[in-house]
């Protein structure tokens, strides 16, 4: 019926046209043509790919035939290359897939760190260019002037070539101001959580302090309504978070106390971690710890004395236990020194050989080494407080930093490069986002005795933002596009990774087919992600 | 190519039968009837969103039709490429928003379509263009640009385009709706001498005076129907339907 | 800007309400208090460390900074602006945050001009004699950090310009350079007069412009003395493209070459995706469709599901069925309109994907594309990637120029009885385009920026060049120099394109009304 009215009989059928010059037919021949063209044209493409493959030997299938199904075979092959970072595990013993796995994670650390980092940059420089500070807002034009104007591959090989591998050497590391954080030819080394088991369990409250403090959100909104009447909300949600996180806090690091632990002989008398403090104050001669520099200071006793004193440690690299451990003999000002080894059995044998006094790792590990020990039964393992998070700091050690977060010096590149690039874009944007609210708009907020706050929450922002989101959006599939320019810096990132594998496997086509169908899903997801924000921050409006 | 036309009324220009239209499910045009001699000119009136528009696009096949038959001077309105290019040279067209072409001259707008479709030389078709810009009393504003000239010009320059093409029949939709009153008269003494000159002219306008006196018919549209058609005297003096009496009266109350 | 009087007269200091300030300016709300301090301790942590390095401009900058806010104060305080102090309060000290933010500022910005200054000018090295520029360097480095050692840009001026192109062709750039300007100037003038309109000079420059893009090709390229015309090998020998060009030559070349190519295509895509025609009946794609899925599913589909262990693998051996929905969506969003989707698709993917796997895909892939034994220079194969890559984005602008034109346009074409092709030729395009020629401008300009990818695949341009700088004996390790040499060459080109889109963006505006 429906199909009827739309495509009807021409004109009641009491005359006929000619088929070529009915313009619906000639409309039809002219699709049907283009699809005929269309597919000899990939036919023609087809023919010339299996001949060419056909001597060059793709798409082979383990019983010697060639069939394109067995074009992904090649995926589960051992890449037997290697990634310089990545966020999950791999080793060039790992397959070609996870390879690309692994290069696929890695763009999408940099696009979201990228998206993140490049919109705070960029609301911030495009307030700062509305700014009434006649200096602010022309320098905050300069610089989107000086990112917009040049190409973005000359400012990422000027920030890795000229900048970044420019630095010094390790050892002669540039400090920013006083904070640990380094810069040197290996990259950025700054300071970093460290998560201990009992991380889980502060989670559990920091999630249920939100829930709670959303709760409070609507309930007092909803006792505002009813009373009419303002309750001072924001005091209350904060209020609410905190308190469940900080007891949290206390819960999740008492409720983990047999997770970490140290061994020590059993001769030294140390039932607890305290009497480690106990026991060096006796060694120093000193009544408090605290104290120490003052009486290296005054002569009473004199650096070499402390070292000599000073505990040694046996720890895993790059465990939590450390980043605990020394954590809590740093606030207790207890002088210690670290022996490293990147194995348990390794530091279980330098602790037996006498290396060191205190052997640092989770308690499990511990008992388990114990028994290998000559002497089990005169080792103590004594457990230690545990905090869920601890902040680890870089230090040079030897020609290395240790703890800490590192950031290589090719991702860094590509980070800072995007970032500064994309921030520029979005800058602009959300100036005419803000511009495009009619002044007339502020000032009707401003005569409602609305505070500029409240002006720029409730009426400024909600209409810039249906400006701002749709070429905001085209700025991040931008970011993530470009973040394929890794490949100029060494960064592993999806593409380079995809033409490592493509070199050595030879299999053209199919790497390009996948790594385009990545890109495209990743666009298409934030496309979709926006689009519906957009559609939602529309429904609002009406 | 010969084309087996049904049996009708050679005298009459145009000829609707049982025209029926849909946009997706709404029924815009339901069944309508219409014959037209050569040489009538014929107002048509109607609410608004009644169909107006949509049957007199459908004339010029600006809008496709889906059922019925309309003929225009002995071609029949089809799928039919020729047929669509033989009666646009044969209809003619004037807009609410005169759509001129911004772009292009006033003289420019004028021979776009001799030239082009016409296949007429360009001192010809320049010639005729001057003797319809002068006839609409705008030749001085030849080489102008339309978005440099009134609203009232602008519809005059449309008129003088559409029949530089020498068509046998003018549509005019609501040619003065978007025009200041002063300027309507420029554009309503124009219509009248063309209607006096023996164009075939279809309006839709509310302009009542240009109805009362020129018009040789009036048609009422509502609801994608003609509810009533009559000459100009009887119509607004003794309108039969009730549909009618209201929508005169309200409009000659206003 | 004229000085105001105080409205109250008497006592100069009336009208100071120090309390009033503190109010305002500082304990307004906590967030502003708190950001107040935050930018006093910035400032003065600044301010000492810059102390430290650049002693006396900061003392001058400190200095001017202080005098000008005293002088704004005292004249805001007697209400009687002068226009420069009426200027610093509207735009530098209009509130005590901003008092502080522009000392900071002024110290930083110092900060950036004197180190890039120092780098450029100061430390810098101007000679081209690589051992003697090595021995300035050393001599006028401070704390080990090195100047720009410029010496290496002019050494390689030639190499950054035009890469490896014969010095005694020269006379060929020269020539298209001159056929140009000369196209140019007359332009400029006829094409901005109304005069000139249909008149017969107009047409020669339109055909010159037309022929141009020839003109310049073969000039560049030369003549095969195999070739048709062979007998212009011989003024104008055959150069290899891969060889030749190079620097900011190729760069231009590229750029321009996209484009222009893209023009074409672009212009077929954005009508494509917008086009009306009608689609193929539901039954024939059903029919269509529906028998080729039943095909794979009797010969595909039907095996792999007796083989099949897992019930993922099953789901996938059911893939034919997928052509059905292909099919029923195809009918829903395009009715059946094969052109639409065709370049609804092509645009999405090419926008949806990175240049440089574009740029890749035509080094790798072409030769696997084409019939085995073609062999295309690599610069024609990046050329064409990169047309085909612009036509996406440019058949987007011009989708967004005939989105934007009245549909009043379209029918008043259809009514003077113009057929398609001239309706768009005389109507639909010539607007449509017009209304578009800021952004392709802009496309034009970020073409102009991505033609630096083509240094990945391996073609020697502007940042090309300035990498291979640093890898010569005499300049090892050198890449500061030339890597903001050519920054300006980017920077002046695309602010230069910018302000003129601007300008023309506001001359058509200005016209439409
Ligand atoms: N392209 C379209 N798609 C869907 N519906 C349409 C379209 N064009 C018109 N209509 C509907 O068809 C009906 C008739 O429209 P038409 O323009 O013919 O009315 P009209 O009588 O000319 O009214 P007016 O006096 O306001 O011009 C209206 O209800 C309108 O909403
Ligand atoms: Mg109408």
């Amino acid at each position: 019926m429906a199909e009827s009215k739309l495509t009807p009989n021409p004109s009641g059928g009491q005359e006929s046209v000619p088929p070529w010059r009915d313009i619906r037919i000639i409309g039809i021949f002219a699709q049907i043509a283009f699809v005929v063209l269309v597919i000899m044209g990939a036919m023609w493409l087809l023919g010339n790919v299996t001949d060419n493959l056909g001597r060059l030997g793709g798409f082979r299938c383990p019983d010697g035939t060639s069939s394109f199904s067995c074009g992904y075979n090649f995926l589960k092959v051992d890449s037997q290359f290697d990634i310089s970072e990545s966020v999950i595990d791999y080793d060039p013993s790992d397959t070609y897939g996870r390879a690309l796995l692994v290069g696929l994670m890695n763009t999408i650390k940099v696009g979201v760190l990228g998206i993140i980092f490049a919109t705070i940059l960029g609301v911030l420089a495009g307030i700062a260019r509305l700014s009434d500070n006649w200096l602010v807002s022309k320098a905050t034009g300069w610089y989107i002037d000086l990112m917009r104007n040049t190409p973005l591959l000359l400012q990422l090989f000027f920030i890795y070539f000229g900048v970044i591998l420019l630095f010094p050497p390790i050892r002669d590391a540039i400090q920013l101001g006083d904070l640990p954080v380094y810069l040197s030819q290996r990259g950025i080394n700054m300071p970093g959580p460290v998560f201990l088991p009992s991380f889980a369990t502060w989670l559990a409250f920091v999630v249920a302090g939100i829930i709670l403090a959303f709760v409070i959100w609507i309930l007092l909104g909803r006792r505002e309504e009813r009373v009419g009447k303002a309750s001072n909300r924001a005091f209350w949600v904060v209020f609410g978070f905190f308190t469940v996180s900080i007891i949290g806090w206390f819960v999740a690091s008492n409720s983990n106390k047999l997770d970490q632990s140290f061994m020590i002989a059993k001769s030294e008398r140390i039932l607890a971690f305290t009497d480690l403090a106990d026991n060096m104050e006796r060694r120093l001669g000193a009544a408090n710890l605290n104290e120490i520099d003052l009486m290296v200071e005054e002569g009473e006793l004199t650096s070499e004395e402390v070292d000599e004193a000073a505990y040694t440690l046996c720890v895993i690299s790059e465990s939590a236990s450390e980043v605990n451990f020394t954590a809590e003999l740093r606030r207790l000002n207890i002088p210690y020194t670290v022996n490293r080894s990147t194995r348990p059995d390794q530091a279980t044998a330098k602790y037996a050989a006498g290396e060191c006094e205190i052997y640092v790792a989770d308690t499990v590990i511990l008992t388990g080494e114990r028994p290998l020990l000559e002497d089990p039964f005169a080792q103590a393992i004594v457990p230690t407080l545990e905090r869920p998070v601890r902040i680890s700091i870089p230090e040079i050690e030897g020609l290395n930093f240790v703890g800490g977060i590192k950031i290589s010096p090719n991702f860094a590149a590509l980070l800072i490069g995007l970032v500064l690039f994309t921030g520029a874009y979005i800058a602009e944007i959300v100036r005419a986002g803000i511009q495009s609210v009619s002044k007339g708009q502020s000032e009707a907020a401003r005569a409602l005795g609305l505070s500029e706050s409240q002006r720029l929450r409730l009426v400024v922002l909600p209409q810039a933002m249906r400006v701002i989101i749709p070429p905001l959006t085209s700025q991040y599939l931008n970011l993530v596009k470009n973040s394929s320019l890794a490949i100029a810096v060494g960064y592993p990132d999806l593409f380079a990774v995809a033409f490592t594998t493509l070199n050595q496997s030879g299999q053209a086509i199919q790497v390009f087919l996948m790594v385009m169908a990545a890109y495209l899903t990743l666009s298409l997801s934030i496309s979709a992600l926006l689009n519906w924000y957009n559609k939602r921050i529309a429904l609002v409006e009406r | 190519m010969t084309v087996t036309l049904p049996a009708t009324d050679y005298s009459k220009i145009i000829s609707c039968h049982n025209v029926n239209k849909w946009y997706g499910d709404f029924h815009v045009l339901k069944g309508i009837d219409l014959e037209v001699s050569s040489g009538e000119v014929i107002v048509i009136l109607g609410p608004s969103g009644s169909g107006k528009s949509t049957f007199i696009r459908c004339i010029n096949r600006l809008e496709e039709h889906q059922e019925g038959d309309i003929i225009v001077d002995g071609i029949t309105l089809s799928h039919d490429v020729r047929n669509i290019a033989e009666i646009r040279r044969e209809v003619g067209m004037v807009f609410q928003q005169f759509n001129l072409f911004p772009h292009l001259t006033v003289m420019e707008n004028v021979t776009l379509a001799p030239i082009h479709v016409r296949k007429w030389s360009r001192e010809h078709a320049e010639e005729v263009a001057m003797k319809w810009l002068t006839r609409v009393g705008i030749p001085e504003q030849a080489q102008k640009y339309p978005g440099q000239l009134s609203g009232g010009q602008q519809q005059r320059v449309a008129i003088a385009r559409t029949l530089a093409m020498e068509p046998k029949i003018l549509l005019f939709d609501e040619p003065t709706s978007a025009l200041d009153p002063e300027m309507i008269k420029e554009v309503l003494d124009v219509m009248r001498d063309l209607a006096h000159e023996g164009y075939t002219i279809l309006a839709v306008t509310h302009e009542m005076g240009f109805a009362r006196t020129v018009a040789d018919r009036v048609i009422f549209m509502d609801g994608g129907v003609i509810v009533e058609e009559n000459e100009p005297l009887p119509f607004f003096n003794d309108p039969q339907h009730e549909r009618t009496k209201l929508f005169l009266s309200q409009i000659l109350n206003h | 800007m004229q000085s105001t009087t105080s409205r109250f007269g008497g006592s100069a200091f009336r009208n100071l309400n120090l309390r009033r300030y503190w109010l305002d300016n500082v304990r307004r709300s906590w967030l502003q208090t708190i950001w107040l301090l935050i930018l006093l301790l910035v400032t003065i942590w600044f301010a000492i460390g810059q102390l430290q390095e650049h002693f006396a401009s900061t003392i001058i900058i400190f200095v001017v900074w202080a005098a000008s806010v005293i002088w704004t104060a005292v004249s805001d305080v007697r209400r009687s602006h002068r226009p420069m102090t009426l200027w610093l309060k509207t735009n530098l000290y209009g509130s005590l945050s901003n008092v502080v933010l522009s000392l900071l500022l002024a110290l930083i910005l110092a900060f950036i001009i004197i180190g890039f200054f120092d780098w450029a000018v100061v430390r810098a090295s101007f000679s081209t004699n690589p051992t003697v520029s090595k021995i300035q360097l050393e001599r006028k480095s401070v704390d080990g950090k090195e100047g720009a050692a410029w010496g290496a840009v002019i050494d390689n001026f030639r190499n950054l310009m035009v890469f490896r192109w014969p010095t005694d062709q020269d006379w060929r750039l020269f020539a298209i350079l001159l056929w140009n300007v000369i196209l140019l100037i007359p332009s400029l003038y006829v094409f901005r007069k109304e005069v000139f309109r249909r008149s017969r000079i107009r047409r020669v420059l339109t055909t010159l412009w037309i022929l141009t893009p020839f003109v310049v090709f073969f000039l560049l390229r030369g003549f095969k003395s195999d070739g048709l015309f062979g007998f212009l090998a011989g003024p104008i020998p055959y150069l290899n493209p891969d060889i030749a060009w190079g620097g900011l030559l190729l760069t231009l070349i590229i750029a321009v070459f996209a484009i222009v190519a893209s023009f074409p295509l672009g212009l077929l895509l954005a009508l494509g995706r917008r086009s009306k025609i009608t689609g193929i009946p539901a039954w024939l794609t059903y029919g269509a469709l529906g028998l080729i899925a039943l095909y794979f599913f009797v010969t595909r589909s039907i095996p792999a599901l007796a083989e099949a262990q897992t019930t993922g693998a099953q789901l996938i051996a059911l893939w034919p069925l997928l052509l059905l929905l292909i099919a029923y969506l195809f009918q829903r969003y395009y009715q059946g309109n094969v052109v639409a989707l065709a370049s609804t698709v092509y645009i999405e993917v090419i926008r949806g994907v990175p240049l440089i796997t574009v740029l890749f895909m035509s080094i790798i892939l072409f030769p696997i594309l084409l019939p085995p034994g073609t062999e295309i220079l690599s610069t024609w194969r990046v050329m064409v990637a990169a047309a085909l890559f612009a036509a996406a984005y440019l058949a987007e602008n011009v989708r967004g120029g005939l989105q934007s034109l009245n549909k009043g346009q379209y029918e008043a074409a259809d009514a003077v009885g113009l057929n398609t092709y001239k309706k768009y030729r005389l109507i639909v395009l010539p607007q449509a385009l017009r209304a578009v020629i800021p952004a392709i401008v802009g496309q034009f300009i970020s073409l102009f920026k991505d033609t630096t990818l083509v240094a990945i695949v391996g073609l020697i341009e502007l940042l090309g060049v300035a990498n291979l700088i640093s890898a010569q004996p005499d300049w090892l390790g050198v890449r500061r120099a030339p890597y903001v040499f050519i920054a300006v060459i980017y920077f002046v080109g695309s602010a230069l394109m910018a302000w003129y889109s601007r300008r023309l963006e506001r001359r058509m505006g200005v016209g439409e009304r």
